[in-house]
């Protein structure tokens, strides 16, 4: 595991290390600890990372900035914060957690532990997905998003106008974000439930689902069940 | 120049001086502060004349037979200069009566002769002011302005003779044609009565605004404009008094050039101190040299000529509307409050002079700009009443700015995240971050319904700040003071606010510091405090915590000192610079 911790309060920092230390223990490849924001972006710029726990209000500045840019990366982000009025905000963007200062080790823990579990169990709703472009961050909000497909590290979000974007986090990581309504129907395909309009079975024990747009999903056959179970 | 000419001839100007031809008709009128209505009433109150009046004649010399109805006056003179040594002289104008008097309802004859005279009508002694050619030996008689009764017998329809017999011993250069009115003779005095009664309340209204215009001033001393209204006030109604007391107060006919001088200089008074009132309210450019101008052009017009009183008084009102004009329309031009307005009534009071006559267009104008100050004075006190509740929501939001430092989130619970770690990892420490913070809150306690505290205790307050966010954020932070007067006073929270933004947009130096310096200067201009901040990556940003902190600090300023402070803030060598300059 990958840490980066930003967070300009050095007492708190410090305090957030070394609860992150004792909570992934041996799990831990390296934490780093940054205290601007600019350093902060730089370095995601050139490392990769699993995780960023990240103040959103630094030296003065708008961790806003920072946090568009965390959520378009491929890891998981998790915001420490005194303002507890921005985490609706925060989720909006896909952060996996919102942790409100001051905090005990026990809700960090809570936080840092959503890494590992499948789903997303937090009542508020992704809105956007960032997309990194060429010269900046676009926000995809997630009611153009039909389904999504696994690309190796990426992945390829398909939008209802037709268009593709690639988005850098993986499918299971977006899986975790977004399962309050997407459903992981393929090892390969994350798809909108709401988009679902049948499922063909075919010859062979092979499930297919027709979406509204036309398009056709394969459904894995260890999820079938999983899926008649929960949706049908 | 003989007084006598201008101020009988010229009936434009007669009003000012003498009543009699004051027929406003204002029995009609219900108020005469609605100058409008007044004036309406002017032009359809006028009854018919029922006589006509033929030139005058005079000649010096004493002879019964004069006062005679059929006497040869040919070789009368039209025009005497000067009676020589209080001698007896008589006066015959020939007068047509159109229409005879009712039954029991006598005419009655004002007449305007300066002297001690009885007066016949058809030979017929019908009355007596004084008596003619015994100055010498009796005490000075002799009214301006008498009502005679014409006995109903001797005005019949047809033509008359109105013969005086005079002295003037007191005022010997003048003799001029007389200003004679004929009509009914309760009519006639108690037109004078209603007239003077209504220009009582008139002036009246100026008295009480003069009053009311002077407490005004002696509660705030620094509205000069108010003094001055308060003043013209006073001086139009001293005027309007002076004018119309007459007809209850007798004055002896040598008095008539003193009380012209009189009534001239409160003209003067008041055609100065208007457009100096306007050049106030209205400021423009060069105020004082136009003032000085002014003031000649009056004076000179003042002093051009002794007796020439139509002269002067056209003059001065004229200028005085001129400047007037000028300097309101300039302050129309520039969109100040209330110019607009006068402007209207500048403008009025040539509409009711075109209208009526010169002098209701003056006593009308002079009542218009009185009804106009006294509703800027409305406008003014309502705006300062909403600025007074400005001012003390104002106040509030600050206090209320100055409490939520402490409990806004981004310090209260960093502050709060730190001390659990504290307490968890290091209790003794814990406990003295504690003492720190409830010492910090104490100070905010102290200071937090005040405007100007002590900077001591302002200094405490950014010193026990430091310790607080030395536990915070572990960085060496020190405060250096350098020349600090103890007596000095300074707005709640200003420098502490310059602390905080000091320390949330600083890095520490290469010693893991960040030091602060407060440097305090005086000489007679002004007070100045310097505080610099000494760190690595000081850099100013447009954020919005920053930008309350300084509008913070911009407006506990602009509280204490209005507009004479001075706020710069600039980045220097390893950091940043705030001065405060208070004048």
């Amino acid at each position: 595991m990958k840490v980066l911790i930003v967070e300009d309060e050095s007492r708190i920092a410090k305090r957030i290390e070394r609860m992150t230390r004792d909570i992934f223990g041996n799990a831990l490849q390296s934490l780093t600890h940054i205290n601007t924001l600019h350093e902060a972006l730089a370095f995601i710029d050139k490392n990769s990372l699993d995780l960023v726990l990240l103040d959103l209000n630094l030296n003065g500045d708008d961790g806003f900035d920072l946090l568009t840019t965390a959520v378009s990366e491929s890891f998981h982000t998790i915001i420490i914060s005194a303002y507890k009025d921005q985490a609706i905000a925060a989720f909006e963007y896909g952060v996996l957690d919102f942790v409100p200062k001051p905090f005990n080790r026990d809700r960090l823990e809570q936080a840092i532990n959503r890494t590992n579990k499948k789903a997303n169990l937090t009542a508020s709703t992704v809105k956007y997905l960032a997309v990194k472009k060429r010269q900046n961050i676009e926000l995809i909000p997630i009611e153009d998003v039909i389904y999504i497909k696994g690309a190796g590290a990426y992945t390829e979000l398909i939008l209802s106008d037709g268009t593709k974007e690639l988005h850098d986090k993986s499918l299971e990581k977006l899986e975790q974000l977004l399962s309050y309504a997407f459903e992981r129907i393929h090892k390969s395909y994350l798809v909108k439930m709401s988009e679902v309009k049948e499922i063909i079975i075919k010859s062979g024990s092979k499930y297919i689902a027709g979406l509204k747009n036309g398009a056709l999903i394969p459904i894995g056959r260890t999820k079938y069940k999983d899926i008649k179970a929960k949706w049908l | 120049m003989n007084c006598s000419l201008l101020l009988s001839n010229d009936k434009f100007i007669k009003l000012l001086y003498s009543q009699n031809h004051l027929k406003l008709g204002l029995k009609s009128s219900p108020c005469v502060l609605l100058i409008s209505i007044l004036l309406l009433a002017t032009s359809c109150g006028q009854k018919p004349s029922i006589f006509k009046e033929y030139r005058t004649v005079f000649k010096v010399g004493d002879h019964p037979t004069w006062a005679k109805k059929v006497w040869n006056d040919n070789n009368w003179e039209s025009r005497i200069k000067r009676i020589p040594e209080g001698q007896i002289f008589w006066s015959r104008t020939k007068i047509d009566i159109l229409t005879a008097p009712e039954e029991f309802r006598p005419y009655g004859l004002q007449i305007d002769a300066h002297g001690e005279y009885e007066i016949f009508w058809d030979g017929v002694l019908i009355g007596k002011n004084g008596n003619p050619g015994q100055e010498e030996e009796l005490p000075p008689e002799g009214e301006l302005w008498i009502t005679f009764s014409v006995p109903t017998h001797l005005a019949t329809e047809g033509e008359h003779v109105l013969a005086l017999r005079l002295s003037n011993y007191y005022f010997p250069d003048h003799v001029g044609q007389y200003e004679i009115e004929i009509a009914d003779y309760e009519d006639l005095l108690t037109n004078l009565l209603i007239d003077t009664s209504y220009m009582h309340v008139f002036a009246g209204a100026f008295l009480i605004a003069s009053i009311y215009f002077l407490f005004l001033f002696l509660n705030n001393r620094k509205e000069y404009p108010t003094l001055i209204f308060s003043v013209c006030c006073f001086l139009i109604f001293a005027l309007v008094l002076t004018v119309f007391s007459k007809d209850y107060s007798p004055i002896h006919y040598s008095l008539h050039v003193i009380r012209l001088h009189i009534i001239n200089s409160f003209l003067l008074g008041i055609s100065f101190l208007i457009p100096y009132y306007f050049s106030m309210q209205f400021p423009y450019s060069r105020r004082g040299l136009t003032l000085i101008l002014y003031a000649v052009i009056l004076i000179f017009i003042w002093l051009i000529s002794d007796h020439a009183f139509d002269f002067k008084t056209v003059g001065m009102v004229l200028s005085m509307w001129c400047f007037s004009f000028g300097m309101v329309a300039y302050g129309a031009y520039n969109n100040v409050r209330g110019a607009r307005l006068v402007l209207v009534t500048l403008l009025l009071s040539i509409v009711i002079y075109l209208a009526t006559s010169f002098v209701i267009s003056l006593y009308a104008s002079l009542g218009l700009i009185l009804l106009g100050m006294l509703y800027l004075l409305s406008i003014n006190i309502k705006e300062q009443r909403l600025a007074y509740e400005d001012s003390l929501i104002h106040s509030t939001r600050l206090r209320l700015e100055l409490l939520k430092k402490n409990i806004q989130p981004h310090f209260l619970m960093n502050t709060l995240t730190s001390l659990i770690d504290w307490v968890e990892e290091a209790p003794k420490k814990g406990v003295l971050f504690i003492e720190a913070l409830a010492k910090e809150f104490d100070l905010f306690n102290q200071i937090e319904n005040q405007t100007l505290i002590p900077i001591t205790q302002e200094i405490d307050l950014c010193r026990q700040h430091l310790e607080i966010m030395a536990y915070r954020k572990e960085i060496k932070y020190s405060l250096e003071e350098e020349g600090i007067d103890p007596e000095q006073k300074i707005p709640p929270a200003v420098l502490h606010t310059l602390l905080e933004n000091g320390i949330t947009h600083s890095l520490p130096l290469n010693d893991n510091s960040i030091r602060f310096k407060l440097v305090f200067e005086s000489n007679s201009d002004y007070k100045c405090y310097t505080f610099l901040t000494f760190a690595a990556g000081v850099r100013q940003t447009t954020t919005r915590e920053e930008g309350t902190g300084l509008k913070y600090i911009k407006a506990r300023l602009t509280e204490s000192y209005q507009e004479k402070w001075d706020f710069a803030s600039e980045p220097i060598d390893h950091g940043w610079k705030s001065t405060i300059k208070i004048y």
